[in-house]
């Protein structure tokens, strides 16, 4: 596929810096309201009148990849169509509303959400959810303290969160956050859960096993129905991580699977946009044995009237309102657009389109079967280098080098929303960069805004703003 | 009445493009007989019921929806208290709208994506600018959980033995619950410092702060919107006990009050979605800004330039090796999914106020305040604001008869304030609401 | 392939020590300036620090990854070799010489009987 991205811009940069467009000193003394002590000297800023700012973002929005761009096929992100109908949703004026109102005022915020906590729970097969964690990772730093919370109600002190070593960063990080050791959990040769390594990594000291199913190459944790056994036996909790749940959406519900505890990732599940990196949402649900421990508020309906509430054994609070009401409302409206029909195809069309294109592209998946996604491997080439040729070729690589499971992998994760069009460009983009040589993939890409970066350079020398760039001159 | 419509259709997802021919062609591709084959699930997981959820059309569910959301009272709202918004151009709502940065992903292919990585530098460095700080991040979620961040820094930095963490006795409530659950796993622990008239009285916390200190927290302007008078000295008590000087702020503050680096902080935390983000039921934009000294131990993601191949600067994530994706339970915090759109949205408000829009902007919010709270204490049986201090956008107000009956009574005149105690409420004003004062001190004086 | 210089001796975990009489230069090797990719970011200890064999004594960061560093060999802290915090990539360029990091004073020499040869760790890294 031909394709060129848009690049402005002269021999130096890409797009002039807001600063480089404008830059304006005032003397704040002047026309301030409060004693000179109080305030600033001087303030630099740069200015732009709205024509000049339209400008400025319209070009650098052209400089950028998008869902609506093309094939977006980064593994365990879940980049699929974003609605626009949701959008409009959300920017109703009578949502805009602020979290400290009284309850009485805000029923149509406390019935969406509400509704919304229904349907997750539904989803997930758990008994309570909250909404409250602004994204996936803290999600995950909820649910750990709230597993925390239920061993403590038990004067059942646990030190460790067990975590195959396959598992995406932030379960390491969020259960180091909740003052856990992490123990790593080897994968075993088909790349699932080893029982054997579980049976001698729990103990009383096992707080909880976190876990993603389908796992980080996409295959199906088989056994864990005996997985839940044995934390369980050990007295520990099993956490379901949501990255991986568009594959499941109707036909599997982690609560039957013997989870306790799991956070959704609405921002990839249930399609509401990425926003460059965020904002989203990781709502939790638990068992009904762990609800109490939810953070405060959540809601509640009686008679008709909904309430928030703090539930009796809250953990406190894990953000400072209700969470990213943008984005629930959005996650709201697409379920409901969905439903239990829609849900069920979703999945099945995004194990379908993965299915699709590993079978169309000439490349090694060492694990399987799979479901949402797969990790090939560019075998002796350089994954990193594949991935940049790719984008040469009209396309969005899929994520490079991770799981370290799989060398060199390539975790593809394609969606539903591709069409068979789509795929099939996508998979002559996979096989085109293969097929190239070293020498053409070393100074890929060459279509981008801009040329391969040099990464080396802005770690050994971080500038990290247009003062620190001023400095260097 | 038939309608065949793909959009309209409830057998599947309206957002998955195959036609009935594409999918079977593809189930030949692969080799299966149908969908369900593709499935490696033990029958035993499976779940066969219903989820019991019904879908609807678009057309039905915007008119549910509206309908929903309508049953929200219209309700003129004078709240702050860490959830503060102001008007937001139509030019950022439309700009930021734009589904190339609205339905991208975190830019892990920099070449591509140099349109967000340039917005979020943009917006690092106007941080850079407002704070004094040479590090500011692309974003945390909020500011409670940018504050409890700065905590486990703090912790990890320090020097000394110590593990106290000292913050002001008012405060707000949640923004506690966070810091708590935030240090929870940490070993280090929250202590209050009292306040004297609404701001820090440093001579109390010059007497707690002392070796067992890593961290004071102070705000400015405070929870009760008081204007913190005396910086240089809680900056100074700080550093006399090797602990890190914490200042809590927001961006419009940031242009008119005074700039924290020149009063000692080490980390600037707040709120930025004051700027870019209408009221949204408390989602927000933290800020994270520190000195070059704590770069490493830096939460969140940064964006940096570099060089591309042709010579050209370019921008990139950098020194990611703080992050959760490569030094997982080493790493400097969890977060991975962060808030870029909301910090892209504020980078664009304040580019459209420039210095000149901020700074009036800012001292519109001292000017309200002021002139509110002095029409307010005209009415018999009311004092504001409270503390005798200068205030920036909300002020503190006691009432002799009981403060959540005239709550009450203005929410039914159509106000929404909040209620702190028995006798005391707390009322903000922004450009948002400041053409309806005159109103809001007619419907207090009706319900006293 | 990798250069193995048979003047020093090593460690499993790739980092290398002198072993001219009673200092010893630590650095890492070719292999894992190569496996690691650009350096990007070296921490070290401070002079006058005590280093313990097979504990950690600092850090090395390429873009993508992060490594402890092992001594290889107790002692004290003699000499850091500053230039790497403004030129990391000397750790890339000549790990064996401009790319060193400490100096220290051996505390026991007999335990470089604990270290790989030359050739053992050539065999390690084949």
């Amino acid at each position: 596929m031909n394709y060129d991205q848009a690049r402005y811009g002269d021999d130096d940069r890409y797009e002039p810096l807001l600063s480089e467009k404008d830059t304006t000193t005032v003397d704040v003394g002047e026309s301030s309201p409060l004693p000179d002590d109080l305030t600033r000297d001087s303030l630099e800023l740069p200015g732009l009148s709205e024509p000049e700012l339209a400008r400025h973002y319209t070009r650098l929005s052209q400089m950028n990849w998008s869902v609506e761009s093309g094939p977006y096929p980064l593994g365990s992100c879940t980049m699929k169509y974003n609605p626009s109908f949701t959008e409009d949703v959300a920017a109703d004026p009578n949502g805009a509303v602020h979290p400290d109102r009284s309850d009485g005022t805000v029923q149509g915020t406390l019935e969406v959400l509400y509704g919304l906590q229904d349907s997750l729970a539904r989803i997930g097969g758990m008994d309570a959810v909250t909404l409250q964690p602004p994204a996936g990772a803290a999600g995950e730093f909820t649910g750990i303290l709230v597993a925390k919370a239920y061993h403590e109600s038990r004067d059942d002190d646990r030190s460790e969160v067990i975590i195959p070593a396959s598992a995406h960063g932030t379960n390491f990080a969020s259960a180091a956050m909740a003052g856990y050791d992490v123990v790593e959990l080897p994968s075993g040769d088909d790349g699932r859960v080893d029982l054997e390594a579980l049976e001698a990594a729990v103990s009383e000291e096992t707080a909880a096993l976190m876990l993603t199913n389908p796992n980080t190459v996409g295959v199906f944790e088989r056994d864990i129905v005996e997985i839940a056994e044995i934390v369980h036996d050990a007295g520990g909790l099993l956490y379901y991580d949501g990255a991986n749940l568009n594959a499941l959406l109707g036909r599997v519900r982690p609560g039957d699977m013997g989870f306790d505890v799991m956070h959704y990732n609405v921002h990839k599940t249930f399609a509401t946009p990425h926003g460059g990196g965020g904002p989203g949402a990781g709502p939790v649900g638990v068992t009904e044995e762990l609800a109490e421990f939810l953070p405060s508020p959540r809601v509640r309906e009686r008679e008709g009237h909904y309430e928030l509430y703090d539930p009796e054994r809250s953990i406190g609070k894990v953000h400072g309102y209700q969470g990213n009401w943008l984005v629930l409302v959005k996650a709201y409206a697409y379920i409901a657009r969905l439903g239990d029909s829609g849900l069920e195809d979703a999945s099945a069309k995004a194990v379908l389109n993965a299915n699709y294109l590993a079978s169309q592209i000439d490349y090694d998946i060492p694990y399987g079967p799979f479901h949402h996604e797969f990790a090939a491997t560019a075998g002796d080439r350089d994954a990193a280098d594949v991935a940049k040729r790719m984008l040469d070729y009209g396309v969005h690589p899929p994520t490079t080098k991770w799981p370290e499971l799989v060398p060199e992998a390539m975790l593809t994760e394609p969606t539903e929303a591709e069409s068979l069009d789509s795929l099939d460009d996508l998979a002559a983009a996979f096989d085109a960069a293969m097929a190239d040589s070293d020498a053409e993939l070393e100074p890929a890409p060459s279509k981008t805004t801009a040329g391969r970066i040099d990464q080396a350079r802005a770690a050994r020398n971080p500038r990290l703003s247009w003062r620190a760039l001023g400095e260097e001159e | 009445m038939t309608d065949t419509s793909r959009h309209e259709h409830h057998d599947g997802s309206p957002y998955a493009p195959h036609t009935p021919a594409e999918t079977a062609a593809m189930l030949e591709a692969v080799g299966v007989e149908s969908e369900a084959d593709l499935f490696d699930v033990p029958e035993e997981v499976r779940f066969d019921g219903a989820l019991g959820i019904e879908p609807r059309s678009e057309r039905e569910l915007r008119a549910e929806l509206s309908g929903t959301l309508a049953k929200n009272d219209e309700l003129t709202e004078f709240l702050g208290r860490g959830h503060h918004s102001h008007y937001v151009p139509s030019v950022v709502e439309d700009l930021s709208r734009r589904s190339e940065f609205l339905t991208s992903y975190t830019q892990y292919q920099p070449e591509i994506t140099q349109g967000f990585l340039q917005a979020l530098f943009e917006y690092q460095s106007l941080l850079v600018e407002l704070t004094g700080l040479p590090v500011a991040n692309c974003s945390m979620y909020d500011a409670a959980t940018a504050l409890g961040e700065a905590a486990r820094l703090a912790g990890r930095v320090r020097q000394t033995s110590g593990s106290t963490v000292l913050i002001p006795e008012v405060i707000h409530e949640n923004k506690r619950e966070v810091l708590d659950n935030y240090v929870d796993g940490t070993g280090l622990e929250i202590d209050t410092y009292p306040m004297d008239d609404g701001i820090v009285d440093v001579d109390a916390l010059a007497e707690l702060a002392g070796e067992e200190t890593v961290m004071i927290y102070a705000e400015n302007p405070t929870v009760r919107g008081t204007i913190e008078e005396r910086l240089t000295e809680i900056g100074e008590v700080a550093s006399g006990a090797d602990a890190l000087f914490c200042l809590g702020t927001d961006v419009v503050a940031l242009g008119l009050l005074e700039e924290p680096a020149s009063v000692g902080a080490d980390v600037v935390v707040g709120e930025a979605d004051a700027l870019g983000l209408p009221t949204a039921y408390g989602m927000g934009l933290g800020v994270f800004a520190t000195r070059e000294t704590f770069l490493r131990q830096v939460p969140g993601r940064l964006v940096g330039a570099s060089e591309d191949a042709a010579g050209k600067r370019a921008y990139t994530l950098t020194l990611q090796t703080r992050e959760q994706h490569i030094r997982k339970e080493r790493a400097t915090s969890n977060i991975c999914t962060n808030q870029a759109w909301v910090a892209l949205r504020t980078a664009m408000h304040i580019a459209y106020l420039g210095p000149d829009g901020l700074v009036d902007l800012a001292s519109q919010c001292v000017r309200e305040a002021g002139s509110l709270a002095t029409a307010l204490s005209e009415l018999r049986g009311v004092k504001a604001p409270v503390h005798d201090r200068h205030h920036f956008r909300e002020f503190l107000v006691r009432t002799d008869q009981p403060a959540p009956a005239i709550a009450r009574d203005l929410e039914a005149s159509g106000f929404a304030v909040h209620v702190v105690d028995d006798h005391l409420l707390q009322v903000c004003v922004t450009d948002v609401n400041a053409a309806r004062t005159e109103a809001l001190v007619e419907a207090f004086e009706e319900a006293l | 392939m990798f250069e193995v210089p048979e003047d020093r001796k090593y460690q499993e975990s790739h980092e290398y020590a002198t072993t001219d009489g009673e200092t010893a230069t630590i650095g890492i090797t070719d292999f894992a300036q190569d496996e690691l990719g650009d350096v990007v970011f070296v921490e070290l200890p401070a002079v006058g620090d005590e280093i313990t064999q097979n504990e950690a004594f600092g850090v090395v960061e390429s873009i993508k990854a992060v490594s402890d560093l092992y001594a290889p060999i107790s002692g004290t802290v003699t000499a850091v070799n500053e230039e790497l915090f403004d030129r990391p990539e000397l750790v890339n360029e000549d790990p064996y010489g401009d790319g060193w990091m400490l100096e220290i004073d051996v505390a026991d020499e007999s335990a470089f009987d604990d270290l790989l040869s030359a050739e053992e760790y050539r065999e390690q890294t084949e």
